[in-house]
């Protein structure tokens, strides 16, 4: 009867049985002795690059100038060239007047660098961004087509969409790479983010076309009844209305789409996914690198649905 | 103003042929006001659909001051652009709000800048009798109300006839009086109307000239006093004795 105010002991249930679920899985993994190592995971999103400068000929260091973090330090050789470094501060260890033979150490720079997580999570939000806007300006003209009176327009897109959802998207990557990419001589990249946005726009067509259909036939009446031409009346009626409608089931798609990139690490794009392969190749650490790509996932996923649920609660003051 | 010859619409579904409209002659005249009524099915609404093309029409001929829509060279969304239409269902743009409702068309197809389709829109809103919902949502307002804005957003294109299908149908019976007293008030300013309705008081009290319809054709025809009285055909006062 009054459930609200036993929904705390249900919380509490829910948080028990993922807590069971989490302890089972670490007595698990410590059945077979698995040594964790996290602290292996961090260098790999960013690290410390350090480059060392060398004399390029034998000379004395003719004048040192610190200014703060960074000092710049001027050679002469013994044949008055001279060579200037920049380098950190704290990496000097010369003074005026020190002898340098040629590969001698002058100090070293250092920078942080992104990490092959960081550069594999960036392609990846690179490809998918680009492949879903593709994908929906794909979907949104074979949608169009798909309801269109022009029967041959209808065919096609038709045929367009069986063959797609009807073939697996790994195959389609193969294809893409191997054929489309050797006949058009196109890169990996082109590519991968073809074959991806071609794979998801079949899908956007469809809810595209459910989304129009949905719509009462008397908006499109109401709109010619006033003048408009069938292309206004799209523009200006039936799409903005069938957009919010179609809002969640696209928003489904567009989160699959960054799922399913992690197909293109088959035809050797850098993406979150290989990176993590490549990671696992030299620390070994598969569980900790799995886990951690995964989350990453996650975190896109859950940040793209959030934004697409305040994009409908804007729409929805017109409910 | 709007001449029919030989109306046609067939419907053809199922291997059936529905003679919706089947030969209607008639000739409405500037100022005019017509209400057309019959049972229901009896093609009156898709009679008033052909007249703005709506529906393509199987044969016969419509003119709008002149222009042919049996013409396959007319452009319709011209002839439309002066034919203003009002629905059962309303069919307000619901993404919109009341004043972007009838600021859209005037912008998109009479080309108006902004300010003066506003000043317009709003103009007709105080028309209607409802200016403060101007800011509104339309699934916000009561139907008579909608109702009210759909024949507001109507008349924003400046229209040279109305077209009315079964405007007060659909609304609670406390507010057909609302958009009933709107329709008058457009008829006594001289505008072109042509009516399909169950309002029988609205007929006598507004029309012009009353058209009856049954089976897709035009049955009786004449004045208020006359169709409501004495009518001559027998299904008319079969129709009267059953409404009246």
């Amino acid at each position: 009867m009054n459930t609200n105010s036993k929904n705390w002991l249900w919380w509490l249930l829910t948080a028990l049985v993922l807590i069971c679920m989490v302890v089972a899985l670490w007595a698990a993994t410590k059945r077979i002795d698995y040594t964790w190592r996290w602290n292996r995971i961090p260098q790999y999103f960013a690290y410390q690059n350090v480059e060392i400068q060398k004399v390029p000929f034998t000379g004395t260091v003719a004048q040192i100038d610190k200014k703060g973090e960074s000092t710049t330090i001027t050679i002469e050789g013994e044949n008055s060239e001279t060579a200037t470094f920049v380098v950190d501060t704290e990496t000097v260890n010369l003074e005026v007047d020190f002898y340098l033979m040629t590969g001698d150490t002058v100090g070293s720079t250092s920078e942080w660098k992104a990490g092959p997580l960081a550069v594999g999570l960036w392609v990846t939000i690179y490809i998918s961004a680009i492949a879903s806007v593709i994908a929906l300006i794909i979907g949104v003209v074979t949608g169009l087509c798909r309801v269109s009176r022009n029967l041959t327009l209808r065919q096609l897109s038709i045929t367009y969409i069986e063959i797609i959802r009807g073939t697996p998207l790994l195959v389609q990557l193969f294809i893409f790479y191997f054929f489309l990419g050797t006949v058009l001589d196109i890169g990996r990249i082109a590519s991968g983010v073809g074959a991806l946005s071609l794979f998801a726009g079949a899908y956007v067509a469809e809810i595209i076309r459910a989304g129009i259909q949905s719509i009462p036939k008397g908006q499109m009446e109401a709109a010619r009844s006033l003048g408009m031409n069938s292309a206004q009346a799209m523009v200006y009626i039936i799409l903005p209305q069938a957009f919010k409608r179609t809002l969640p089931p696209l928003a489904g798609q567009f989160i699959s789409l960054i799922k399913d990139s992690s197909l293109v690490s088959v035809i050797a794009i850098t993406d979150l996914t290989k990176s993590g392969r490549e990671v696992i190749a030299s620390t070994f650490s598969v569980f900790e690198v799995w886990f951690v790509v995964a989350f990453l996932y996650l975190i896109l996923t859950f940040t793209l649905s959030q934004v697409v649920a305040w994009f409908e609660r804007r729409l929805a003051v017109s409910d | 103003m709007i001449k029919t010859v030989d109306l046609e619409k067939i419907f053809v579904g199922r291997g059936q042929e529905v003679r919706a409209v089947d030969g209607i002659t008639s000739h409405i005249k500037p100022g005019e006001v017509v209400v057309v009524i019959g049972p229901s099915g009896s093609g009156k609404s898709t009679y008033l659909r052909c007249l703005n093309g709506l529906e393509m029409l199987t044969g016969g001929h419509v003119h709008i001051d002149g222009v042919d829509l049996a013409n396959r060279k007319t452009d319709m969304n011209k002839v439309r652009a002066e034919v203003g239409m009002v629905f059962q269902q309303f069919n307000l743009f619901p993404h919109k709000t009341v004043l972007e409702n009838l600021v859209l068309a005037q912008m998109k197809v009479r080309k108006r800048g902004r300010k003066e389709a506003e000043e317009k829109g709003r103009a007709l809103l105080e028309k209607v009798g409802i200016p403060e919902k101007e800011a509104n949502y339309p699934s916000q307002l009561s139907g008579g109300q909608q109702q009210r804005v759909a024949i507001a957003r109507a008349l924003a294109m400046d229209p040279k006839v109305m077209l009315f299908d079964e405007p007060t149908s659909a609304l609670d019976p406390e507010m057909v009086g609302e958009v009933l007293e709107v329709m008058k008030q457009l008829a006594r300013e001289g505008m072109t109307m042509v009516v399909v309705t169950h309002e029988m008081g609205f007929a006598r009290e507004v029309a012009d000239r009353v058209l009856f319809m049954d089976y897709g054709k035009l049955v009786e025809e004449g004045t208020p006093e006359h169709f409501f009285t004495e009518p001559k055909e027998e299904r008319a006062k079969l129709f009267l004795r059953q409404v009246l």
